[in-house]
């Protein structure tokens, strides 16, 4: 009998797999959606009408970055949770009740969006992943999204639970880091989805239903982006969890540092939220100052970013070390590249720095005005969530399916040459996207060439730059099948006893290293309140002040600016009031920190 | 071999940013290659590669053995 994961938890690992399975049949329906526009938009092979182009667009982006990515963490942060608990969930029937939750949300959400296809159905969503007025959807599309999210909801209460009721065990234990790090995540994505929930509640859902005949559209489109930042943490803090806890295994070696890992966590969810609005520098109703405070938080989130980079290159160097490597670069032959999971976690890790810089200038907010909602923002998040988070996935899945199945892995070498691929087809295509974007050659449409207008590319021509998109695209779906072929092999293959133990990387400095004020949850989630607070409460007054809840001039509830003003004051007191209990927390845990 | 063949598989797949960025760095030195010459290119720098990767390390056959990283594929 192996130690796999199945074995010790095998009602969780159910869930898990389901998770997991759920995750993969949307990133098959998303890279289906995903080759058609590639094909498409370059104008190589067209077979939709241009109209649709929309409606394949949205699907694409949902099921890519809501519900493949979603479903992949929720199994991971199960598995992470239970793991190093070193104990089951509370009540399995609560678990499965999110997981339920969810599918529901995705099903409903995804029939809108299909029906699109289908003109004797009058049900639509093609507003994009984005979502925000003056798009509207079907009311089934915003209330899959509801479902889908409350089940996040639950999932993190279900995790909250497991680590309570362990913590009235083991009193004084630090929190493990995988536990530590689902925490703090969840505490981010509670904090960053009250925009997103305020956005469909109050205003996208009563207005798709008809309750109210207008929106103000700047207020839904922040409110969108107040979530819509953090929620590029929620993909990539997982992948983080992976690089942190699984990559210095899969190396040979131990994590270089358990406290730095804690502090790279604590700053993402300080920093994560209150970035948003770097989303907005082209939109004219938000003050630059605002913007500009914007842009100050989110350069800031380049230090968890850059301690991270650090402590993972220092942990794999460890690793290779442990295994003979020498010398200052001749260590990365000592690697073991043999194997797909570390290969493309590798591979991963290391178009993500790419991404990193071309986040740079996103973020920047005069270099934004230049490639602003150009193709070079679609060679970002494709290098992001398209390569660090699902590459890295599909890479851990091989090692994750046969710890949920109890099967082998079908066969290593496909698995070897996917992630190779997938690295290759993103390279092509991530490199003529960002090119394209700096001609200001547009995303979101179907048709970018206009009449009478030629872009003037620096090098190569535009024929060129769609050519190696299409290229990326086709080399993109052929790792895609090579993936679906593997895992597929490896779900009808039979059980094994001879699978890899169950577990996590230790750490070359680990938890007692670490100051005790980190695993202070109360504080960290007062500071990033206070944060949003800052950042949040002078744009959305002044949004509202000028454009008005629900459009100008427009009461459709009975609010109006005297509530505002109400609102600013409570907002005011509950801020204060915020930063009255950060400050005494802080102040009665610092004697311990310097104790 | 002086390396793993999974490693010289990843070296060859690293390459394909090297080169696709090639064409735009040589540009600022207006140096402008066509789609054919860095394929060109692309190939003679493969092969030199795999005649590095397959020459054996020192004249002898044990430096394919020192690589601890497993040559199977």
């Amino acid at each position: 009998m192996s130690n796999a994961y199945i074995d010790k938890f095998p009602a969780e690992a159910k869930v898990v797999k389901a998770a997991f399975y759920s995750s993969f049949l949307a990133l098959a329906l998303g890279g289906v959606f995903g080759v058609i526009q590639t094909l498409h938009r370059t104008d190589i092979y067209r077979f939709i009408d241009s109209a649709d182009y929309y409606t394949v667009l949205t699907a694409h982006g949902v099921f890519m970055v809501i519900t493949f990515t979603i479903f992949f963490l929720v199994g991971v942060f199960t598995w992470a949770v239970t793991t190093s608990l070193d104990r089951g969930v509370e009540d399995i029937r609560f678990t499965w009740s999110w997981v339920g939750l969810m599918t529901i949300g995705t099903v409903m959400a995804g029939v809108a969006i299909l029906a699109g296809f289908v003109d004797s159905i009058d049900i639509s969503a093609s507003v994009l992943f984005t979502f925000y007025a003056p798009l509207q959807a079907h009311p089934l599309f915003y209330l899959g999204l509801v479902l889908f999210v409350v089940g996040t909801w639950v999932a993190g209460a279900d995790w909250f639970r497991s680590w309570w009721a362990w913590k009235k065990e083991n009193p004084d234990a630090r929190i493990p880091l995988p536990t530590f790090m689902v925490l703090t995540t969840m505490i981010m994505w509670y904090i960053a989805t009250m925009g997103v929930a305020t956005s469909i509640l109050v205003f996208l859902l009563p207005w798709s239903l008809g309750w109210i005949e207008t929106v103000n559209p700047l207020l839904t489109r922040t409110l969108f982006w107040f979530f819509g930042h953090p929620v590029v943490y929620f993909w990539l803090m997982p992948a983080y969890l992976l690089w942190y806890t699984m990559l210095p295994k899969f190396a040979g070696g131990k994590l270089f540092s358990d406290p730095l890992a804690r502090v790279g966590f604590v700053l993402f969810l300080l920093l994560s939220t209150p970035v948003g609005i770097h989303h907005q520098y082209l939109d004219p109703g938000i003050a630059e100052g605002f913007k500009f405070i914007a842009m100050t938080n989110t350069m800031f989130l380049l230090l968890p970013s850059f301690l991270t980079a650090f402590t993972v290159v220092a942990s794999i160097e460890h690793g290779a070390r442990q295994r003979g490597g020498t010398g200052y670069f001749s260590w990365l032959k000592s690697l073991p590249w043999r194997d797909p999971v570390f290969a493309g976690m590798a591979l991963a890790g290391l178009l993500f720095a790419a991404a990193g810089f071309s986040g740079m200038v996103n973020a920047g907010m005069n270099i934004n005005y230049l490639v602003h909602n150009s193709l070079w923002v679609v060679g970002h998040f494709h290098l992001t969530v398209g390569t660090a988070v699902a590459l890295t996935f599909m890479a851990v899945s091989y090692w994750f399916i046969p710890q949920v199945t109890g099967k082998e892995l079908w066969n290593r070498s496909v698995a070897l040459i996917q992630v190779v691929l997938w690295f290759i087809g993103m390279t092509f295509m991530t490199n003529s996207m960002h090119r394209a974007g700096l001609i200001g050659m547009p995303r979101r449409t179907a048709e970018p060439q206009y009449t009478g207008f030629e872009f003037e590319t620096a090098v190569g021509s535009v024929g060129e730059l769609n050519a190696q998109i299409a290229l990326g695209g086709v080399l993109l779906t052929l790792s895609l099948v090579l993936f679906f072929a593997n895992i597929i092999g490896t779900a009808f293959g039979s059980r094994s006893d001879n699978l890899p133990d169950n577990g996590y990387a230790e750490a070359l400095s680990g938890s007692d290293d670490a100051p005790r004020v980190l695993d202070n949850l109360k504080l960290w989630t007062a500071i990033a309140v206070v944060l949003v607070i800052i950042a949040y409460s002078l744009p959305l007054m002044s949004i509202v002040d000028r454009g008005g809840l629900f459009g100008p001039d427009i009461t459709a509830f009975p609010a109006n600016l005297e509530s505002v003003r109400f609102l600013a004051f409570a907002v005011e007191h509950l801020g204060t009031a915020a930063l009255e209990s950060a400050g005494t927390l802080a102040w009665n845990t610092l004697p311990e920190v310097i104790r | 071999m002086r390396i793993s063949k999974a490693g010289l598989l990843v070296v060859l797949a690293f390459l394909a940013p090297v080169l696709v960025e090639l064409r735009t760095v040589l540009a600022w030195v207006n140096i402008e290659l066509s789609v054919l010459e860095t394929a060109i290119i692309g190939g003679i720098i493969i092969a030199v590669i795999l005649v590095w990767a397959f020459l054996p390390e020192n004249g002898d056959e044990e430096g394919a053995e020192r690589d601890v990283s497993n040559s199977e594929l």
